[in-house]
């Protein structure tokens, strides 16, 4: 399995998760911004069930050294590379901000998938599971900078689903909605629509055995979200979302 | 939307309810920052204890620090970082046919919890504390340094910790030893007593067996008072096993796990539902004696498999009070404390009797000292104070002392025994309340 974000909890716990349900792989490619950290989560599947992890240091912002990851090659690929950046006025105008927001959700993590989906296509076979999220459904005005480079993320997935279909590769579209990870840490969020990452990767995994095209963590937020979207654009606009 | 790490914080007891700041972190150097950046800090773990142990003004929760390090299969030696639950110890350790030398009665504590509680469990007489088989830990200090604690290095770090409720620093791994097992399963007897003199001669008569734990019905008056169940246990051989549990001996089937979905209202829970509970707790078992093999979850964590028990207790929380008289005036002071609750009517639905062992003198901050101890769950209400401090009084007079890690509203002269922690960084609500109560 590769690993994009592993700093994620629930990369981490989605990962366990499949090994829990008994999946085996060769080794696991955890690339990662923080290495510390990564290399913690490594030696722990190693304690846990035995499964030989390798680290990989990856930053997005940096020029990426393609010929380093030659040697890496797996059937199912999960992304979980996000950055939510500052979705206040302040950051809204931070064009350093707005730079980093859609360089790691969208610009610069594109090459990199397109890279193991060519991978995947000359083998013709395997999974891509990518996170997007709810924000890029529609944008409101809370995090637009965000929603739209996860909006972006989307029509990838749903672009490259249609072009690895008969490539025998699958692609699936994950929404998380709210979850309780470092990225929301502090946030006042409502416990009926927040998923703990456990419960994300146990909603993940299924999605992945059943082999779905788009889903949500909650099923609630499919219903949220379909009203939002349905909202109509003159009243939308006036809206406080 | 702006972080804002404020938030409403309890620990299991539902009481107090404060609203601090609780942040947690994964790695090392932010961990650094946050002790650096604030003035008083206090490591929270899976917020099992039931008072105020683990709140304070600026809350580091360790439940990011949720790794294995190592595990060495042959000897038994498995280390962690300090938010791992002992659950997920023994998910891996038991199918390894291992162990946890000590757990408390609810294995969703963390490994830090544990050391900064210093746990003990059913064998306290015969196994001691979780400090018995800690090998060493790290700890972050007040200028974020991380230290290594064990017997041979920084042993006044390690002993003032042990018990010392995050007193003393951030414990961020821990590594210890664990016990050969053969299979999941206990071999129990319970056998009912009638009265307190006939627990405590079944308790004497069983300081062989590994684990002893007693049940009992505190709303008894006059002579059924001490009406109870003792149970007691040995890890089963696989020998002893009956031919249904022979074939994978160490691993246990998934059970259903209940939840309480919601805070029950609070009329639930009155002096007649907890009588009607301890008479069919009581009356469930029909024989005197009764011998059989269970499951290690059923005989250490019956609780654990009600999901969010203490929901029943309803909004305004309940306290756990766990008290311990030393053994040459046990069946006395017990038979006080047990009057006292019966005529006070504040039943308790579950009340835990047990024999100690002799203390580790080391481990000075330990509650365990050798007698009796009792822990009975009781339901915030506007009389609780006042039977509290009867209680108080009474093991005052016998010299017991109070449980920290379920204490929060007992006098300071119970909890007294806490030395070699103070620190201007690392300060809890408990410490503050004790010190002040002075």
């Amino acid at each position: 399995m590769i690993v994009l974000g592993s700093t994620s909890e629930v990369a981490q716990a989605f990962v366990e998760k499949a090994l829990q349900e008994g999946e085996k792989y060769e080794k696991i490619y955890l690339f990662t911004s923080s290495k510390e950290t990564t290399e913690r989560f490594a030696r722990h599947l190693d304690v846990k069930f035995l499964q030989q992890a390798e680290v990989i240091d990856l930053d997005l912002m940096k020029e990426i050294d393609y010929t380093k990851f030659d040697h890496i090659n797996s059937n199912v690929l999960f992304c979980a590379v996000g950055y939510m950046g500052d979705g206040t006025e302040e950051g809204l105008y931070d064009h350093r901000n707005t730079e980093r927001i859609i360089d790691i959700n969208y610009a610069k993590l594109i090459p990199l998938m397109n890279y193991f989906a060519q991978k995947f296509e000359s083998r013709r076979s395997g999974t891509i599971i990518g996170l997007s999220s709810v924000a890029g459904d529609r944008g409101r005005q809370s995090n637009f900078i965000y929603g739209s480079a996860k909006a972006a993320f989307t029509a990838y997935l749903s672009g490259l689903r249609n072009y690895l279909f008969d490539k025998k590769v699958h692609v699936i579209t994950i929404k998380p909605g709210f979850m309780e990870t470092k990225m929301t840490e502090g946030l006042p969020l409502n416990p009926a629509l927040t998923a703990k990452p456990k419960q994300a990767a146990a909603g993940i995994y299924n999605a992945y055995r059943k082999q779905k095209n788009v889903a949500y963590v909650l099923p609630v937020w499919g219903i949220i979200m379909m009203i939002i979207r349905n909202i109509p654009e003159f009243i939308f606009k006036k809206l406080k979302l | 939307m702006k972080p804002n790490f404020i938030q409403k914080v309890t620990n299991w007891g539902n009481f107090p309810i404060v609203e601090k700041e609780m942040k947690s972190e994964d790695s090392f150097k932010k961990i650094k920052e946050f002790v650096l950046n604030h003035n008083e800090v206090i490591a929270r773990g899976n917020g099992r204890c039931y008072g105020d142990a683990s709140l304070g003004e600026h809350i580091f929760s360790t439940k990011k620090l949720n790794k294995f390090i190592s595990f060495d299969r042959l000897n038994g030696i498995i280390e962690c970082e300090s938010g791992v639950l002992l659950s997920e110890v023994l998910e891996i350790a038991v199918p390894q046919g291992y162990f946890l030398y000590v757990t408390p009665g609810t294995k969703l504590v963390t490994v830090g919890g544990a050391i900064a509680s210093d746990v003990h469990g059913k064998n306290h007489h015969s196994e001691g504390c979780f400090s018995e088989y800690v090998i060493e830990f790290k700890l972050m200090t007040e200028n974020g340094e991380i230290i290594t604690c064990s017997r041979e290095s920084n042993a006044d770090k390690f002993w003032a910790t042990m018990g010392g409720m995050g007193l003393t620093g951030i414990i961020l791994t821990a590594k210890f030893k664990l016990k050969n097992i053969e299979s999941a399963y206990i071999r129990q007897e319970s056998i009912k007593a009638e009265n307190l003199d006939e627990i405590f001669r079944l308790f004497e008569e069983s300081e062989s067996w590994t684990y002893t734990v007693a049940w009992i019905d505190c709303l008894q008056k006059g002579k059924d008072i001490g009406r109870s169940i003792l149970m007691r246990g040995e890890h089963a051989f696989q020998h002893e096993l009956p031919q249904s549990m022979t074939k994978n001996p160490l691993r246990l089937k998934k059970k259903f796990q209940l939840v309480v979905p919601f805070y029950f209202p609070g009329f639930i829970l009155n002096a007649l539902t907890v009588k009607i509970f301890n008479f069919l707790y009581y009356k469930k078992q029909t024989k005197r004696e009764v011998k059989d093999f269970i499951d290690y979850e059923t005989f250490f964590y019956p609780l654990d498999l009600v999901h969010d028990w203490n929901k029943i207790y309803g909004k305004s929380g309940f306290i756990q009070y766990q008290m311990v008289i030393p053994k040459k005036s046990g069946k006395e002071g017990m038979k006080k404390i047990l009057e006292a609750i019966a005529n006070s009517g504040n039943g308790s639905f579950l009340a835990v009797l047990k024999l100690f062992g002799k203390d580790n003198q080391e481990a000075y901050n330990s509650f365990p000292i050798e007698g009796y101890t009792l822990a009975l769950d009781f339901k915030v209400n506007s009389k609780l104070k006042k039977l509290v401090d009867q209680l108080d009084a009474i093991v005052q007079e016998f010299g017991g002392r109070v449980y920290l890690t379920k204490d929060s509203m007992s006098k300071s002269s119970l909890t007294n025994y806490l030395k070699n922690v103070q620190s201007s960084k690392f300060v809890s609500l408990q410490h503050k309340r004790i010190i002040n109560n002075k």
